[in-house]
């Protein structure tokens, strides 16, 4: 009955389970996780690209655990009514399909409303000054008249055994890495008139660039002290605090005048990455059922007692979300970045 | 066969006719009068509605210029809104015979606008953003409960919006700027309202969790001119989306001041770097909002008793 939750079914732990997964996950400077991967290891997984010949760019992806998920892009010449040249976010349309939800079910409205949020990016108004687009939207404008729309279709094929946010942005990411576009032969503002020789369609986004990529959303979790990256869904279960994270790559390297005018407030990690958005995803401990200590009532005792299961309560503390930020604005999300880039993209 | 005994009306809605300013006298922006880091007051009140166990209506102070559009009407167009919204606590009341065990009391949140909240219309049944909302305010309130109390129990909380902030000055172009920014202002309403109308049921919570809002905004068009240099941006509290131009990035934060903890966060857009800044900026803004929410459930409780 309880599926609308925005967290994923909790996995059926007993509360000693549970207990020995967070003491083991919690332990100060260096968690033990299931699989003995260190915190920011990803989950291996394998990718392919252009596997749909009805598509602009498509992509598959497979985690271990056997999840998979399937993207396809397409894209459609439409007029512009506003004579707008930044682009609009209505131009990119998303529908993810989770089997076993409805459309309108919790779950797939809030992973939708999650990666329209990065895609659509609210960041024309950054953009304007450098007089360059990295936002998916500006790059679909033609001229001042004709755009580009974009259908978006994510498919899990699989059931959501853990939390499918990561597995859809990463194969969103790849699909809109290998989607070509049509090459233009009409100049300025006329009709757009194209060429139909597919082998010089462009890319939307240029290949193994620094500067510009489609963004990506990590799913990274707190246990205790510990930051843990691509959790599995045991991990999940436990977690303290979910945060989902959205960076994509920025072009200004060399930051160092918006810096200025910032102040001091300004904290770069690394200024090849900028962040997109933070969302809060509800935990799944606090679902859980609490373990009874020896010899005492669970409904008047308040105080922990080590080793037995309490749901989690409260939030999250401000450190801890800067820690994660940090730490996703640097080298996991370049890593994960370039790890994408290296699919070999059928051509 | 059209009727023809009656006068019937139109087959489809209309509207009242909608004047364009004339030349002599533009639509102009409302801007901020407030100092960056003053927020807006809040009403605020307690058990207004019997048949409930818990609810409470929030109510945002007018802005100025809306203030004196509605003193002085120069024009049919209201210049900006303000925030009005009622929240609804039925429960705790047994799960359903036919639903699952569960350990913990089971929260379903509810938002909706109502018709006539917004300036486009919002049909009856939710759409995506009121999904996504009411998913956002279950998560800062999942925080707060201490759920293990009520075995076997559901929550139901619903909040009508009767009034939505704006996502935009209505004289810009619909493209203009297109995140919803007026969503994280109710997102901001929805979990104060919503928390007062939990400790109106005497439901039990870690603390009360106050919503609040901040904003990375650049600034007008009349400085830009001046010089050439690129936007400053500045940090807002409470920002009013209708009179920015342009808001580069806004954080709405769910905080429970006795633990210092963020039960929900939600940053969109690109921060340049200091989303930490932005960060803190919401939680002041929602300690600002505690002192309204723990005085009105003061007073709830002291008008009962």
């Amino acid at each position: 009955m309880q599926k609308a939750s925005s967290a994923s079914q909790t996995p059926h732990l007993s509360p000693a389970e549970l207990s020995y997964l967070y003491t083991s996950l919690a332990l100060p400077g260096a968690p033990i996780r299931p699989d003995g991967r260190s915190p920011t290891q990803f989950r291996p997984l394998c990718a392919e690209t252009g596997i749909l010949p009805g598509t602009n760019g498509s992509a598959r992806i497979g985690f271990a655990d056997g999840t998979q998920a399937i993207v396809g892009v397409k894209a459609e010449v439409e007029r512009t009514d506003s004579g707008e040249l930044s682009g609009s976010s209505s131009w990119v349309q998303i529908s993810v399909e989770i089997p076993g939800f409805r459309d309108d079910d919790a779950l797939p409205v809030f992973l939708s409303e999650m990666m329209r949020e990065a895609l659509g990016g609210v960041d024309s108004d950054t953009e304007t000054d450098t007089g360059s687009e990295t936002g998916l939207k500006g790059r679909l404008v033609i001229n001042r008249r004709w755009h580009w729309r974009l259908y978006i279709d994510v498919l899990l094929l699989s059931q959501p055994l853990s939390y499918p946010l990561p597995l859809l942005s990463l194969t969103t990411h790849l699909a809109l890495l290998s989607t070509k576009l049509p090459k233009l032969k009409s100049q300025g503002e006329e009709d757009p008139f194209f060429d139909d020789d597919w082998e010089v369609a462009q890319n939307l986004y240029p290949r193994h660039s620094t500067t510009v990529a489609p963004p990506i959303t990590l799913l990274v979790v707190s246990v205790g002290e510990n930051i843990i990256f691509d959790p599995n869904r045991e991990e999940i279960a436990v977690a303290d605090a979910v945060m989902a994270v959205s960076v994509t790559r920025s072009e200004k390297n060399s930051s160092a005048k918006s810096n200025a005018e910032e102040g001091n407030l300004a904290l770069k990690p690394n200024p090849k990455l900028k962040l997109l958005s933070i969302r809060t995803i509800d935990p799944p401990s606090r679902l859980t059922q609490p373990g009874v200590p020896d010899a005492e009532n669970a409904t008047t005792g308040d105080e922990e007692v080590a080793g037995v299961w309490r749901p989690r309560r409260g939030g999250v503390k401000r450190a801890v979300v800067a820690n994660m930020v940090q730490l996703v604005l640097g080298e996991v999300g370049e890593e994960v970045l370039q790890g994408l880039e290296g699919f070999s993209v059928h051509t | 066969m059209t009727d023809r005994r009656r006068i019937n009306g139109p087959p489809s809605g209309t509207r009242p006719p909608v004047f364009a300013a004339g030349a002599d006298r533009p639509a102009v922006r409302p801007v901020r009068q407030r100092q960056p880091t003053e927020l807006r007051k809040l009403f605020l009140k307690t058990g207004l509605i019997p048949s409930a166990s818990g609810s409470a209506y929030l109510e945002f102070e007018p802005s100025a210029s809306l203030a004196a559009a509605r003193a002085t009407p120069t024009s049919l167009i209201p210049p900006s809104s303000a925030l009005k919204l009622t929240c609804t606590v039925h429960g705790p009341k047994p799960l359903p015979r036919s639903a699952a065990y569960s350990p913990n009391l089971v929260l379903t949140t509810h938002v909706k606008y109502a018709p006539f909240a917004a300036r486009q219309r919002k049909g009856h049944i939710r759409d995506a953003s009121e999904r996504d909302l009411g998913v956002h305010l279950e998560t800062a309130l999942r925080g707060a409960i201490i759920a293990e109390r009520w075995p076997k129990s559901a929550l139901e909380i619903t909040v009508t919006i009767l009034e939505a902030e704006d996502d935009r000055w209505y004289g810009d172009a619909p493209d203009a700027h297109d995140a919803s920014w007026g969503m994280m202002n109710v997102l901001a309403g929805c979990i104060t309202a919503a928390s007062a109308a939990i400790a109106d049921a005497r439901i039990d919570c870690l603390d009360l969790v106050a919503g609040g809002v901040a904003a990375m905004v650049y600034a007008e068009e009349e400085e830009e001119k001046g010089g050439e240099e690129p936007r400053g941006r500045k940090l807002m509290l409470d920002t009013d989306p209708a009179e920015h131009r342009s808001i580069g990035s806004a954080c709405v934060v769910a905080y429970m001041p006795a633990r210092d903890e963020i039960t929900e966060l939600w940053l969109k857009g690109d921060s340049g770097g200091s989303h930490e800044g932005l960060i803190d900026g919401a939680v002041d803004a929602a300690r600002g909002a505690h002192g309204v929410l723990a005085e009105a459930v003061r007073e709830g409780l002291s008008v009962t008793n």
